[in-house]
């Protein structure tokens, strides 16, 4: 009992020094979360004291930070699991987290980036309307989504630097691999060919050997001579009349229509 | 229906109450829960569950004329034995000791049936507890839902089932008006396993659907579409029921960008959902999200239904949505988003409004690529009103890859290439399956309703009966005849 505050106080300064100390907040986090769990305070009860619960509050968005710091995406899931209770159930009995908007923020980045659409509206419908307008942490994701899906990706990558948190960067490097294939896939469709240069300019790479790199990858033809890449075309595919299928239906309205009659 | 049940329940009354006066015009609320009662004991010896339906049919129309004299009055008659019961009831019903001298007289001639059935009681009870939500107590409404919640579970009859669903609906109405509908969660899923270990389908119905009502209601859609995952919708459902789940289910299938899916369900939701005169609310609830996820999907919604009677006013707002994106104007979409906000939050549709902008978007390009064959990027962006070429040029790049225009960027140019006629395919295997599952629905059509066919029981034995009279009757017909014949001859030769 006696080592929780003393363990949490630890960790605060821990977490709060500059540079972060984050193996010593790995391992004062492990210790916590046995503690907390001791404590009664995970899963949380109504009946537990509002201090202790906001202590347990505390430590677990402590502990999603530091996930997002040491590059730990499943472990900022877990963590954010368990703060959903806090967020959502206790809303009514504790005061609101600073950190609660940052933290959903990068939750909804998370799932942008995994490419989980649907997840990421479900977690939207969630939050209140304003929140979507006025909470930075929430309009840069939601921003982000939406010119993902228009295509406007020119506005994305002039927004990578734009992070309203520190942590938001750390995923700016996978969005920016997602954006990068889907640009390419949109070109693979759009164009018949394009010059190098400007193959570069689209895909936000500043050197050539990057370039070719990922055309390698997506296997693209490059003409050297011409200084252009260019795209394959898929054959038109072939209309087929799908036979079985057709003589099955025919086959079932047969055996109906004798039951009928 | 309303007619009919009240020409039936006229029956009733005639027989088993008061067989030689003349049943009044207008039944009064308390004859017509005196029949009830009656048509509820009968559910129970018959074994016959549409009587039982037969009186929620009517309840809602009974419960506008209900006042706390009559159900007083109705609470002693019935409940006469069971004191505590009587009491407890009696107790939530304002000022019942009043008007108890005035209507005995009446009550006399309505014996209570011997020995009170469960049934009874439970129908009692869900008159008081929806008198006691239409008066607003609802405080009150929660305790005794609460209470006989408890003792229908505690029962455990089948008979009582359809009775027990429209306590459970009631319960949850008690705790969604009083506004603290998240208290009922897990009372309801308490309720829920124990419907669906006594495979008890109408009211595992009643509660699945108060369940996603209760997570929609605090926007849960991850709990609600584990919730749909996990459970089995009973097929056997009444209608109400199924078309509100379908609407959940619609709901909760629009918000995971599930459109298709979404769609289909609301159109059956629609059309399961009764006419658009009894339940308006509902009506509209589901055109209103339909709309917008038929424009997700990239489809415009014919125009006749904004001018539906029920509709039109409900809707407006969304007509105006619906004619920006039809005109591909971004600015006219952003300009009827904001004059609406405050209808679009109340309807929770303003998340799933937000999205529609990139089909704004997608609608224009798809205007501009059918009435031109070739444009520069410049022009695109100046006529959507987009922000920079180089954004035109991504968002063509992704339009042309999404497949909703034909055409081909020429970077070297910056124009847009677009060869329109392609995209004119006509007929593909798709035509054959739309036929293909009209098809399917109408034989599926057909085979439910011979399946729904009723036959009295034991009936055919009485048309055996004359049957078998008739062949008897034609035989002396056949023997007169022959046996006339001759006496005409008879008659003949004696002439």
């Amino acid at each position: 009992m006696s080592s929780l505050p003393q363990l949490y106080q630890d960790l605060k300064r821990a977490f709060d020094a500059r540079p972060t100390d984050l193996k010593k907040c790995g391992q004062l986090l492990a210790k916590l979360k046995v503690a907390v769990i001791e404590n009664g305070l995970f899963p949380p009860r109504p009946e537990a004291k509002e201090s202790d619960l906001i202590v347990a509050r505390d430590i677990l968005e402590i502990g999603a930070f530091w996930s997002i710091r040491s590059k730990d995406v499943p472990s900022f899931d877990r963590y954010f699991a368990q703060l959903q209770t806090f967020y959502t159930d206790y809303n009514a009995i504790l005061p609101p987290s600073p950190r609660e908007y940052p933290l959903r923020g990068l939750n909804l980045i998370r799932l942008l980036t995994q490419n989980r659409i649907a997840d990421f509206h479900t977690t939207l419908e969630a939050l209140p309307i304003d929140a979507l307008h006025e909470n930075p942490y929430i309009k840069h994701p939601v921003n982000l989504e939406r010119w993902l899906m228009e295509g406007s990706y020119s506005k994305v990558w002039g927004a990578r630097e734009e992070a309203p948190a520190e942590e938001y960067k750390f995923f700016v490097d996978s969005l920016i691999g997602t954006i990068r294939n889907e640009i390419a896939s949109c070109e693979e469709a759009a164009y018949d060919s394009i010059p190098l240069k400007d193959a570069a300019l689209l895909l936000f790479f500043t050197s050539r050997s990057d370039l070719m790199t990922f055309a390698q990858q997506r296997g693209w033809q490059i003409s050297l001579v011409d200084e252009k890449i260019i795209f394959s075309r898929k054959g038109e595919e072939k209309a087929e009349i799908p036979k079985q299928k057709l003589i099955l239906a025919n086959l079932s309205y047969a055996r109906e229509l004798e039951q009928i009659v | 229906m309303a007619p009919d049940v009240e020409m039936k329940v006229d029956d009733e009354t005639k027989k088993e109450e008061k067989p030689e006066a003349p049943a009044p015009v207008p039944l009064t609320p308390a004859q017509i829960i005196t029949a009830n009662i009656a048509l509820v004991e009968r559910a129970v010896s018959t074994l016959e569950p549409r009587f039982t339906h037969r009186v929620l049919r009517g309840h809602n129309a009974l419960r506008r004329k209900l006042d706390s004299a009559i159900l007083a009055e109705v609470v002693r008659n019935v409940l006469s034995k069971d004191v505590s019961t009587r009491d407890s009831l009696l107790a939530y019903i304002p000022d019942s000791t009043a008007a108890a001298e005035s209507m005995d007289v009446d009550s006399a001639k309505q014996q209570p049936a011997s020995d009170l059935l469960p049934e009874t009681e439970a129908y009692v009870r869900l008159l008081v507890l929806d008198f006691l939500l239409d008066k607003q107590h609802y405080a009150q409404a929660i305790e005794l839902a609460n209470d006989t919640v408890a003792r229908v579970q505690q029962l455990n009859r089948r008979s009582l089932d359809a009775l027990g669903a429209r306590i459970w609906f009631s319960y949850g109405r008690a705790y969604e008006l009083s506004g603290n509908f998240d208290d009922a969660r897990p009372q309801l899923l308490a309720g829920q396993r124990t419907a669906s270990l006594r495979r008890d389908d109408e009211t595992q119905a009643t509660l699945i659907n108060l369940l996603l009502r209760n997570y929609l209601a605090y926007d849960l859609y991850t709990q609600a579409d584990k919730l749909v995952s996990k459970t089995t919708f009973p097929e056997s459902a009444a209608n109400t029921q199924l078309a509100r789940h379908l609407y959940y289910l619609g709901r909760i299938r629009a918000v995971q960008l599930d459109y298709t899916d979404a769609h289909a369900h609301l159109q059956q939701a629609i059309r399961r959902a009764p006419s658009a005169q009894t339940a308006p609310g509902f009506y509209q609830a589901v055109h209103k999200l339909s709309v917008i996820v038929e424009l997700l999907m990239g489809d415009i919604p014919e125009r006749n239904l904004f001018r539906h009677p029920v509709l039109a006013r409900a809707l407006a707002g969304y007509f105006e949505i619906v004619k920006a994106v039809r005109a591909g104007s971004l600015s006219q979409f952003q300009a009827t988003l904001a004059a609406h906000t405050a209808q679009f939050t109340a309807d929770k549709t303003y998340t799933l409004i937000l999205r529609l902008r990139q089909n704004v978007i997608k609608t224009g390009i798809r205007r501009l690529s059918l009435s031109y064959s070739r444009i520069s990027l410049r022009d695109i962006c100046l006529k959507l009103h987009l922000d920079s070429e180089e954004d035109a040029e991504y968002i063509v790049g992704k339009a042309i890859r999404d497949g909703v225009i034909e055409g081909r960027v020429v970077h070297e140019a910056g124009w847009m290439q677009c060869d329109a006629a392609k995209s004119r395919g006509g007929y593909g295997t798709e035509v054959s399956d739309v036929f293909g599952r009209r098809i399917a629905f109408c034989l599926g059509l057909h085979n439910e309703s011979v399946k729904a066919m009723r036959y009295p029981l034991n009936a055919h034995r009485k048309e055996l009966a004359t049957a078998e009279a008739a062949r008897e009757r034609e035989k002396e017909l056949a023997k007169e005849i022959v046996e006339g014949e001759h006496d005409g001859d008879d008659d003949l030769g004696d002439f």
